[in-house]
C-alpha cells in the first residue's frame, strides 16, 4: 500500500517534470523569432489585433465593445467592436491587468508577443487530456509532446504571431477534451464546460464553425450507428443549448447560429436528438411492429418538413445561404471565378503535398495508422477522432491555412500509434511461460528481444529526427516576422531588410495625422498599426466594392486613378516594389488580383485580358500591353527605376525583365515623396489640383517644356469649344 | 464652456477685423508696374496711378527694354509684390526677363495681376501665360474693329450695361470707349468674362488683311480670372483704356475693374464655421452618433474696400458628404453681429448611416472669391446599450410572454412532478407478459 502511494507520487512528479519540460520546449522553440529578430508583432493580422488590444487596454471594455474605428475603411469606417472576435484581446488584456495586479507592470506589446508561446503549453496540456480519453496517459504524453513542437501548429504560434489562431487551437483542444469527457460520461458539468469553452472559442476565432459542425457530426454518426444513449442526449443538448445561447452574445456572431446555413447542422442534430429520444421512449412503451410504422412515417414526414423548411427559409432569405468561403471548400475553383478576393489570399490556396510532411514530418504517416487502430476498437470517442481526421484531412488539402486544425488530430492519432507500438514492443517483461521448453524459448526470447529493441530503437530514432526537423523548420521557415526580411550581405553575413518599418515610420513622422493612405489591402493593418494613418482598405476584407475601388484606381491610367482617389480624399498612395532586390511578394505580382477584383465590379472598364501581351503573357518590359504600361501600378512601381541603372533601362529582378524609361513615361498626377532604402516601399502624394484649372497632365507638360526651354513662338488661333 | 469659447473666438475675430481695416485691399498693397518705355509713357496714365496711390497702393516701376535686367518677383520663396500691373511690352527679351513660368508661380502664390495687351505689344511670355489660363488674346497687329458701335473718333463704344459679371463691375449707363485687341476665351469655369466685343465687331490683322482672330461676340475685350487659390487676374485688350485721354468715360469702369482685381471688393470669407448637437454640446464632448440632431452654423463676411460687412446671399448650401452628399441644405440667415452674417442649417438629423462624414460648405461663384469650409467627423453607430430595451418595443411582448410563460409552466411542471406522488397507471401484469 505504502509502496503504491510512493509509486503514485513518483508518477506525479515525473508527469509534472515531463509537462514542465514540454512547456519549456514548446515555448523555447517559439522564441526563435525573438532571438533571431526582435520582440516584434509579425505579419499583418497580428498588427490589427495588437492595435485593438492597445485600444482595449487604454479605453476599457465598454469603449472597446462599441468601438467605431474611423481610421480604417475611410470613409465608411468600421464598426470594429462589433466585427471582431474579442477573445484574443480580452485574454491578453486580462493577462496584462493580472500581471499589474501582482506587481509586474509589463508592456502590453510583450504580453502580445509572448502570448502564443504561452498558450502552446496549455494546448499541450489539453491534448494530453484528450488523448488520455482516447487511449491512455502514455499516448497522452506523446501527443502533448508532438503538439508542443509540431511545425504545423508552430507556424501560427511563434512569439509575435499574435493571431486569433494562437489562442483558438488551445480552446479547440480544450473544448474537444471536455466534449469527449461529457459524451463518455453524460456529465452535465463536463458538457457545460465544453459549452463554456466553445463560447470562449467563438469569441476568439471564426473557425469555431468547425466545432459547431464536428460535434453534431459526431452525434449524427453515433445515432446512425445505433449508439444513441441518454448520455449522448444529456451531453449534446446541454452543450448545444448553452453553447448556442452563449455564442450569440458575441456581437459579431449575433443571430448567425439560427440564421446561417453553416450552423444549421447543429440545430438539425439538436432536433434529431429530440426525435430520437422520443422514439426511444415510444419504443420502450409500444410493440416493435407499431413502432416501426410510427418511425417510418414520422421520419419521412420530419425529413420532408425539415428539407422543405430549410429551402424555403433560405429562399426567402431568413437563413443566410452558405458563405463563399464555404463553397470554396468544396470547389477549389469556385473562389477564383466568383470571389477573387478570397482566392487572392495565399492562405486560401490549396496545399502543396510536401507541406504535409514539412509541417508534421513522420507524424503524417503514423496518422493513418492511428486512424486504423482506432477503427479496430471504435468506441464512441474514437468515432469523434475518426470524423475529425477525415474532415480535416480534406479541408487541409483544400486550404493551406486549415493545416492548422489538422495538426492536433495528426498528433493525437500518431501518438496513439506510437503508444500502441510501444505498448507491444517496449514491454520487456516476459510472462512466466512454464509450458514451453527452455532452449526454444530462449531463442524466441532473444529474437523477440532483438525485434523489440530494433523497433524501439528505430522509433526513438524517428522521434529524434522529428525533434530535429521541428527545430530546424521552426527556426528557418516559421520565425520570420515578415515585417523585417532576412537577407545576406555580399560577404555572406546575415543582414536585415527593414524597409517596411522605415517607410511606416516616415509616414508617421512626416504626414498629417489625418492623412489618408491608399494601398492594396494587404498593408492596411500594418499602416494602421505602425504608421497610425487612415487607410482605405485593410486585411479585414469586409467590403469587396471598396477594395475594388482601390483595385480600379491601381489598374486605371493616372488621370482616372487620380479622380477616383481624390473622390475618396486620399493623400498618399503606397506601393510595394520588389524589383530592385528581388522581393517576389510585391504589388506587381499581386496586380492581377487587383484587376480581377475590380473587373468583378466594373467589367466594362477593367478587362483582365488587356493587361496581358497579345500572346497572353504577363510582362512588364517593352512587350507589355499599353493598358499595363498606362496603369497606375506600373507607373508607381517603376517610376524613376531605370535611373538606378543607366537611365534608359532598368532590370527588374523579380520578373527578370528590362523596364524601359519610355514605357514608364511621366508621372503628372502624383509626386514621389518617399522611397525606402531597398525601394521596397514607395510612397506617392497626390498632387493638388492645378490652381488655374488645367488638368495636371497639361500642367506637367507645360512645366517640362518650360524647363527644356521650348516656347511656342507663333501664336495660332486655338480650336476652342463654345463657352456655355 | 463651449458657449464662452465661441464668444472668445468671436472676439478674437473682431480684433483681427479691426486691424485689417487699416489697409484698403484685403490682400496687400505692394505693387509693381511693368511697362515698355517704347510703348508706354507713364505720364499718360497719371490719373490711373494717382487713383491707385490714393487708395494707399505702393507702386514700384520696372521699365523693360532689350537691355534691362531680369524682373524679380520673388526673393527666395517670398513674393516681393502683392500686385502686378503689366502694360503691353514688345521687347523680345522680355521673355527671358520674366518667363511665363515665373508669372504663373507668382499668380499661383496669390499674386494679383492686371495685364494689358495691345495690337502693338503682346509679349510671348504674357501670351503663353494667358494661354495657360485659357485666355487667347489676339496677336500683334490684330485690332478690334467695328463700323457700327463707334464714336466720332472711330473708337469702339461699349455699353456699361453689357457687363457680364456684376461682382466684377456693376452695370452702369455710362458707355466706355475702347481701342485695342480682343481675345478668345477657353471654356474654363475660372474665367470670368467681363465685356464682349460688340456683335458687329471683328479682330483683324491690320497688315495682312483678311485674317480674323475673333468675329462678333465670340471675342472678348476684357476678361477676368480667379484661380482656385483666389488669386485674381484681369486681362484688358487695350492699354489706352486706362489712359488720361479716355479717363472721363472710362475711369469709373476702370476703377471697379482694378478694385476687383486687387481684392478690394467681392472678397468673401467664411469665419466661425462650427457644428454641434442641437442642444449645444460639441463633438468633443459627445461624438456624433447616427440620427443625432445637429446644427451647422457658418459666418460669412465680405470686404467692401473699407471694412468687413455681412455677406448676404440666399444660395449658399451646406453638404454632408460621404463620397456622395447625404444632405444638401440651403443655409438660412440666422443673426448678424455687426460685421458677419451668420447662416444656419437649422436642426437636422444625421443620416441613419455610420461612417466618416464631411461637413462642407463650398461656395464658388464666378466673381466672388471661393471658399470651402470642411470638417471631417465620424458618425458612430449606436452602442450596445443605446438601443431601446426589449420591453419598450410592443412587438416583442409576444415573445416575452412566450418566454416567461414557458418558464413558469416549466417550474410548475417540475413542482407538480416532484410533489405529486406517482401512481402506477400501467398494470404490472402487462409487462410480465
Amino acid at each position: 500500500m505504502a509502496q503504491n502511494q510512493a509509486l503514485r507520487w513518483i508518477q506525479l512528479l515525473l508527469k509534472c517534470t515531463i509537462f514542465l519540460s514540454m512547456t519549456g520546449a514548446a515555448v523555447s522553440s517559439r522564441l526563435f523569432s525573438v532571438i533571431r529578430f526582435e520582440s516584434i508583432i509579425h505579419e499583418f493580422d497580428p498588427w490589427f489585433n495588437f492595435r485593438a488590444t492597445k485600444y482595449l487596454v487604454n479605453h476599457g471594455f465598454y469603449k472597446f465593445l462599441n468601438w467605431f474605428d474611423d481610421r480604417t475603411w475611410y470613409p465608411l469606417g468600421r464598426v470594429t467592436g462589433g466585427t471582431l472576435y474579442p477573445g484574443l484581446m480580452t485574454t491578453s488584456a486580462a493577462v496584462w491587468h493580472g500581471l499589474r495586479k501582482i506587481g509586474l507592470p509589463v508592456d502590453i506589446r510583450n504580453v502580445c508577443v509572448l502570448f502564443a508561446p504561452a498558450f502552446s503549453g496549455v494546448t499541450a496540456w489539453a491534448t494530453y487530456h484528450l488523448t488520455c480519453e482516447i487511449k491512455d496517459s502514455g499516448a497522452g504524453l506523446l501527443a502533448a509532446g508532438f503538439i508542443a513542437i509540431a511545425p504545423g501548429y508552430i507556424s501560427r504560434s511563434v512569439a509575435g504571431s499574435y493571431d486569433n489562431e494562437a489562442i483558438a487551437i488551445t480552446l479547440l483542444m480544450v473544448t474537444f477534451m471536455f466534449w469527449i469527457k461529457a459524451m463518455k460520461t453524460g456529465s452535465i458539468m463536463h458538457s457545460t464546460f465544453a459549452a463554456v469553452f466553445y463560447f470562449y472559442m467563438v469569441s476568439a476565432w471564426g473557425g469555431y464553425v468547425f466545432i459547431t459542425n464536428l460535434i453534431p457530426l459526431h452525434i449524427f454518426l453515433l445515432i446512425l450507428m445505433g449508439r444513441y444513449s441518454t448520455r449522448l442526449y444529456s451531453a449534446y443538448t446541454t452543450w448545444y443549448a448553452i453553447g448556442t445561447l452563449a455564442s450569440m452574445q458575441i456581437p459579431f456572431v449575433g443571430f448567425l447560429p439560427i440564421r446561417s446555413n453553416d450552423h444549421m447542422a447543429a440545430l438539425g442534430v439538436f432536433g434529431l436528438m429530440q426525435v430520437v429520444a422520443l422514439g426511444n421512449f415510444v419504443k420502450s412503451q409500444v410493440s416493435w411492429q407499431k413502432f416501426k410504422t410510427v418511425m417510418v412515417l414520422s421520419l419521412a414526414f420530419l425529413l420532408a418538413v425539415g428539407i422543405c423548411g430549410l429551402f424555403a427559409l433560405t429562399y426567402f432569405g431568413y437563413i443566410a445561404p452558405w458563405t463563399g468561403r464555404f463553397y470554396s471548400l468544396w470547389d477549389t475553383n469556385y473562389a477564383k471565378i466568383h470571389i477573387p478576393i478570397i482566392a487572392s489570399v495565399s492562405e486560401h490556396q490549396p496545399t502543396a503535398w510536401p507541406a504535409f510532411f514539412f509541417d508534421t514530418q513522420f507524424l503524417i504517416w503514423l496518422f493513418p495508422a492511428g486512424v486504423f487502430l482506432l477503427f479496430l476498437e471504435l468506441k464512441d470517442e474514437h468515432v469523434f477522432v475518426i470524423a475529425y481526421s477525415v474532415l480535416c484531412s480534406y479541408f487541409a488539402g483544400v486550404m493551406v491555412r486549415l493545416m492548422l486544425t489538422l495538426t492536433p488530430i495528426i498528433c493525437v492519432c500518431a501518438a496513439v500509434t506510437i503508444s500502441k507500438l510501444f505498448d507491444v514492443y517496449a514491454d520487456f517483461s516476459f510472462p512466466q511461460d512454464n509450458a514451453a521448453s527452455g532452449a526454444i524459448s530462449r531463442k524466441t526470447r532473444l529474437m523477440t528481444l532483438i525485434t523489440k529493441l530494433t523497433v524501439c530503437a528505430s522509433f526513438l530514432g524517428y522521434l529524434y529526427l522529428f525533434v530535429y526537423h521541428c527545430t530546424w523548420v521552426t527556426s528557418n521557415a516559421y520565425s520570420s516576422p515578415s515585417v523585417v526580411l532576412p537577407s545576406r550581405n555580399q560577404d555572406g553575413s546575415p543582414a536585415l531588410i527593414d524597409d517596411f518599418r522605415e517607410a511606416y515610420y516616415w509616414l508617421r513622422m512626416n504626414t498629417a495625422e489625418d492623412a489618408k493612405v491608399a494601398s492594396w489591402w494587404d498593408y492596411g493593418y500594418q499602416i494602421g498599426g505602425m504608421a497610425d494613418r487612415t487607410t482605405l482598405v485593410d486585411n479585414n476584407t469586409w467590403n469587396n466594392t471598396h477594395i475594388a475601388i482601390v483595385g480600379k484606381a491601381m489598374s486605371s491610367p493616372q488621370d482616372k486613378a487620380y479622380e477616383i482617389l481624390k473622390e475618396h480624399d486620399v493623400d498618399y498612395v503606397l506601393v510595394i516594389f520588389g524589383g530592385l532586390i528581388g522581393f517576389s511578394g510585391d504589388d506587381i505580382n499581386k496586380f492581377l488580383w487587383m484587376v480581377r477584383i475590380s473587373e468583378g465590379i466594373w467589367p466594362d472598364e477593367i478587362k483582365e485580358r488587356e493587361y496581358f501581351t497579345p500572346s497572353g503573357e504577363y510582362r512588364m518590359d517593352a512587350m507589355a500591353s499599353q493598358t499595363m504600361k498606362d496603369s497606375l501600378m506600373y507607373k508607381l512601381s517603376y517610376y524613376r527605376f531605370p535611373s538606378v541603372y543607366n537611365g534608359v533601362e532598368g532590370m527588374d529582378r523579380v520578373r527578370g525583365q528590362r523596364i524601359r524609361q519610355q514605357d514608364i513615361g511621366e508621372l503628372d498626377y502624383f509626386e514621389e515623396v518617399f522611397t525606402s532604402e531597398n525601394w521596397l516601399v514607395r510612397l506617392y502624394k497626390l498632387k493638388e489640383l492645378d490652381p488655374i484649372g488645367r488638368d495636371l497632365r497639361s500642367a506637367g507638360e507645360f512645366d517640362r517644356n518650360a524647363a527644356r526651354g521650348l516656347k511656342k513662338r507663333i501664336a495660332r488661333k486655338p480650336a476652342l469649344d463654345f463657352r456655355v | 464652456m463651449s458657449q464662452s469659447l465661441a464668444m472668445l473666438k468671436v472676439l478674437i475675430f473682431f480684433v483681427q477685423l479691426i486691424s485689417l481695416t487699416q489697409a484698403k485691399p484685403s490682400s496687400g498693397s505692394r505693387s509693381l508696374v511693368i511697362y515698355d518705355k517704347r510703348l508706354t509713357d507713364l505720364d499718360d496714365y497719371s490719373i490711373f496711378f494717382s487713383n491707385l496711390e490714393e487708395r494707399s497702393y505702393h507702386l514700384d516701376y520696372a521699365p523693360v527694354s532689350n537691355g534691362s535686367a531680369v524682373v524679380e518677383l520673388f526673393s527666395g520663396e517670398e513674393k516681393l509684390y502683392d500686385n502686378l500691373i503689366v502694360f503691353p511690352v514688345k521687347s523680345r527679351h522680355f521673355n527671358k526677363q520674366l518667363p511665363a513660368e515665373r508669372l504663373l508661380d507668382f499668380f499661383n502664390d496669390g499674386g494679383e495681376i492686371l495685364v494689358m495687351t495691345s495690337p502693338n505689344g503682346v509679349a510671348d511670355n504674357i501670351r503663353i501665360f494667358l494661354n495657360q489660363l485659357g485666355i487667347y488674346p489676339s496677336p500683334r497687329n490684330y485690332e478690334l474693329k467695328d463700323y457700327f458701335h463707334v464714336d466720332d473718333n472711330g473708337l469702339v463704344r461699349l455699353s456699361g450695361n453689357d457687363v457680364l459679371n456684376q461682382h466684377v463691375v456693376p452695370k452702369s449707363d455710362q458707355d466706355v470707349l475702347y481701342e485695342g485687341s480682343a481675345a478668345l476665351l477657353g471654356s474654363s469655369d475660372l474665367i470670368i468674362p467681363v465685356l464682349h466685343a460688340p456683335r458687329t465687331s471683328f479682330t483683324e490683322d491690320v497688315q495682312k488683311q483678311g485674317d480674323k482672330w475673333t468675329v462678333g461676340s465670340q471675342g472678348y475685350v476684357m476678361a477676368s480670372f480667379q484661380s482656385l487659390r483666389n488669386s485674381r487676374l484681369t486681362w484688358v485688350g487695350s492699354d489706352s483704356f486706362f489712359s488720361n485721354k479716355y479717363s472721363a468715360p472710362n475711369q469709373q469702369f476702370a476703377q471697379e475693374l482694378i478694385k476687383w482685381t486687387f481684392d478690394e471688393k467681392s472678397v468673401v470669407k467664411a469665419v466661425l464655421s462650427r457644428h454641434s448637437h442641437s442642444n449645444g454640446l460639441e463633438y468633443a464632448d459627445s461624438p456624433y452618433k447616427i440620427k443625432d440632431e445637429v446644427v451647422y452654423d457658418i459666418g460669412l463676411t465680405e470686404w467692401n474696400g473699407a471694412s468687413w460687412v455681412p455677406f448676404i446671399a440666399d444660395d449658399i448650401q451646406f453638404e454632408l458628404r460621404m463620397v456622395d452628399p447625404y444632405y444638401r441644405i440651403t443655409l438660412k440667415p440666422k443673426y448678424s453681429p455687426s460685421e458677419v452674417q451668420m447662416y444656419t442649417t437649422g436642426n437636422f438629423n444625421l443620416p441613419d448611416h455610420h461612417g466618416i462624414f464631411t461637413f462642407i460648405v463650398g461656395y464658388k461663384r464666378s466673381g466672388l472669391s471661393f471658399f470651402t469650409e470642411k470638417d471631417v467627423k465620424a458618425i458612430r453607430h449606436l452602442a450596445n446599450d443605446e438601443y431601446s430595451r426589449s420591453w419598450d418595443i410592443t412587438n416583442s411582448w409576444v415573445y416575452l410572454t412566450a418566454i416567461y410563460s414557458v418558464i413558469i409552466v416549466w417550474v410548475v411542471f417540475v413542482a407538480l412532478f416532484m410533489g405529486i406522488k406517482r401512481k402506477s397507471l400501467v398494470p404490472i401484469e402487462k409487462k410480465t407478459n
